[in-house]
């Protein structure tokens, strides 16, 4: 099979359909490639672009024709949904994302509701889906992949880490209730999103991993609510990816009962291992994002064909790109996927 | 009750999150009058160690190390006004912690925050989003033993290595270890940075600050 477009690729991929090779994505969010050196050669700058519906359009546009990324990929950041659930947020500056300055509650317990619709209108939530809309219409063959924060780092943000984190083993009752709201919101957001035009839903939640809530409230509070997104999302016949951080020992059992058609995750886990334990998995992953920043190209590309070589379906960076990663690492990353990216396993 | 059966009261009530049990605990101790620099020391302490050892087997996750942080530090709060006035100002190594500025990511500080604290060291916190200078006068202010700066973020990295050149432009460096850790740091840029040391999680970064003072 040859000459699929990009997002013929990708959706195919994600059903598990044959394709002609595999693809190298940058979904945008949390992993986003608006690295400086795209962002000075476009005259495309960040934070301009965090609000402005052209600016985010067209950097997005820079991105995947100066990056080689298959997609188009936005937001830039985690912070747009904490933002219209009441937490102050900076902006950032062109080499450092925005981050949350302090989380509008103190605890789970303390939480108020704003009105989903209300803020569905309300700080850059329209940003984001008129960006979307105009993604949409650039270009046809173009995946345009909607990043959302997932619903126990958007808990975590608007409530601070270290009560909310507690509240999880000590105050179940209104833990599920702030998880339920968040989620509620995220669907509606993700909605929203569809609506405009996106093809595939990205869902990252670096808060929600083994390594800091530990199996069993991973089973309790990132499973269910990720799955209640999942549903909503393939309710309305489009795809989701979910991006795991850190090491996964603790919760690999969970991973076949999450209900997102690709997992991504960091370098040190082995997606190989992955597949082999649970071989309805669509893989993704997992570039180390340090030597995207710091390795020479060639070590790029040996690392991309031991990954392409362990069979992995989608390949990606690992985690979160820094800023200062060259572009020409970025291109001996995908290239090398678009020169020897054939032969999937079970294609 | 024996003065045994307390201390170990206290250190389970640690290990089992039970800040109610904790605070019990304390209060019978003081009633008994056991030594509360004993009771803070052989009790709470060691409980919190020993939650320390859970989490490192990955039997504790974080929010179980937290919860049994408050209840030690509901246990120390009944306790400290009833220890002698040496012990409570003590000799205790100090240590300035913060995560950089431009970083508010402060989960991994906390823990080592709550760690090092238990393992006999006095913590001063700087909170998150600390500029380089803050570190440096607070710890010249407080006479401070260690500079620990933490960081989840690559782009936020940079202000580590401006802390050790404000140290040596002051002509001061050798008064301070420095130290780092967070999710893309490594010993590698611990080296070339010239800090003292680098620990890849919480049980470790404690490892490293008792093994600069081990002489």
């Amino acid at each position: 099979m040859n000459d699929l477009s990009p997002k013929e690729r990708l959706i195919r991929t994600l059903n598990k359909e044959t394709t002609d090779r595999r693809p190298v994505i940058c979904p945008g969010g949390m992993m986003n490639a608006t690295v400086v050196e795209v962002q000075e050669l476009s005259s495309r700058f960040l934070p301009a672009a965090h609000t402005d519906a052209d600016g985010m359009k067209e950097l997005a546009g820079e991105v995947q024709q100066r990056t080689g990324f298959e997609n188009f990929g936005v937001p830039y950041d985690m912070t747009i949904e904490p933002e219209v659930l009441g937490s102050e947020i900076d902006l950032g500056t062109i080499a450092c994302e925005p981050k949350i300055v302090r989380e509008v509650f103190a605890s789970a317990a303390e939480t108020t509701r704003r009105d989903i619709k209300t803020m569905l209108g309300d700080g850059r939530v329209g940003v984001l889906a008129d960006a979307i809309a105009k993604l949409h219409a650039l270009d046809p063959d173009i995946p345009v992949i909607g990043s959302l924060t997932g619903p126990v780092s958007t808990a975590a943000s608007i409530i601070d880490p270290m009560p909310f984190l507690k509240g999880l083993r000590k105050d179940a009752a209104n833990s599920h209730s702030v998880m339920g709201y968040v989620t509620d919101f995220l669907i509606a957001y993700a909605d929203l999103l569809i609506d405009h035009g996106a093809d595939v839903i990205n869902i990252a939640d670096p808060t929600a991993t083994g390594e800091i809530l530990g199996p069993k409230a991973f089973g309790e509070f990132a499973v269910p609510y990720i799955n209640r997104i999942a549903d909503a999302v393939h309710g309305r016949g489009v795809k989701v990816i979910l991006h795991i951080c850190g090491e996964m020992k603790a919760v690999w059992k969970y991973m076949p009962e999450i209900r997102a058609d690709a997992i991504s995750t960091d370098a040190m886990v082995s997606l190989k291992n992955l597949k082999a334990d649970f071989p309805q998995i669509v893989t993704m992953g997992n570039l180390s994002t340090y030597m995207l920043e710091s390795a020479e190209p060639g070590k790029i590309e040996k690392r991309t064909e031991k990954l392409l070589a362990d069979g992995i379906d989608i390949l990606a960076p690992a985690c979160g790109l820094s800023t200062a990663s060259p572009i020409q690492n970025l291109r001996a990353f995908t290239d090398t996927v678009r020169k020897i990216g054939d032969s999937g396993t079970g294609k | 009750m024996s003065k045994e059966a307390i201390i170990q009261g206290l250190s389970d009530s640690v290990v089992d999150m039970e800040e109610e049990g904790a605070a019990s605990y304390a209060r019978q101790a003081i009633d008994e009058r056991i030594d509360a620099y004993e009771a803070i020391d052989q009790g709470l302490a060691a409980g919190m160690q020993r939650a320390g050892a859970l989490f490192e087997e990955e039997e504790y996750f974080i929010p179980e190390l937290l919860l049994c942080a408050d209840a030690m530090n509901t246990g120390v709060d009944i306790l400290k006004p009833y220890l002698a006035i040496d012990e409570a100002d003590g000799e205790k190594i100090k240590v300035v912690i913060g995560v950089m500025e431009g970083d508010t990511h402060d989960i991994g500080k906390n823990l080592v925050k709550i760690l090092v604290e238990a393992g006999g060291f006095e913590i001063i916190d700087l909170g998150r989003d600390v500029p380089p200078q803050a570190f440096v006068d607070t710890a010249i202010e407080n006479t401070a033993d260690v500079i620990a700066l933490s960081t989840l973020m690559t782009t936020t990295m940079l202000g580590m290595p401006k802390v050790v050149d404000l140290l040596k432009e002051k002509g001061i460096r050798e008064k301070f270890k420095v130290i780092v850790g967070g999710g893309p740091l490594s010993q590698g840029y611990s080296d070339k940075i010239g800090a003292d040391g680098y620990a890849p999680n919480a049980s470790d970064a404690l490892r490293l600050v008792q093994g600069l003072f081990e002489n």
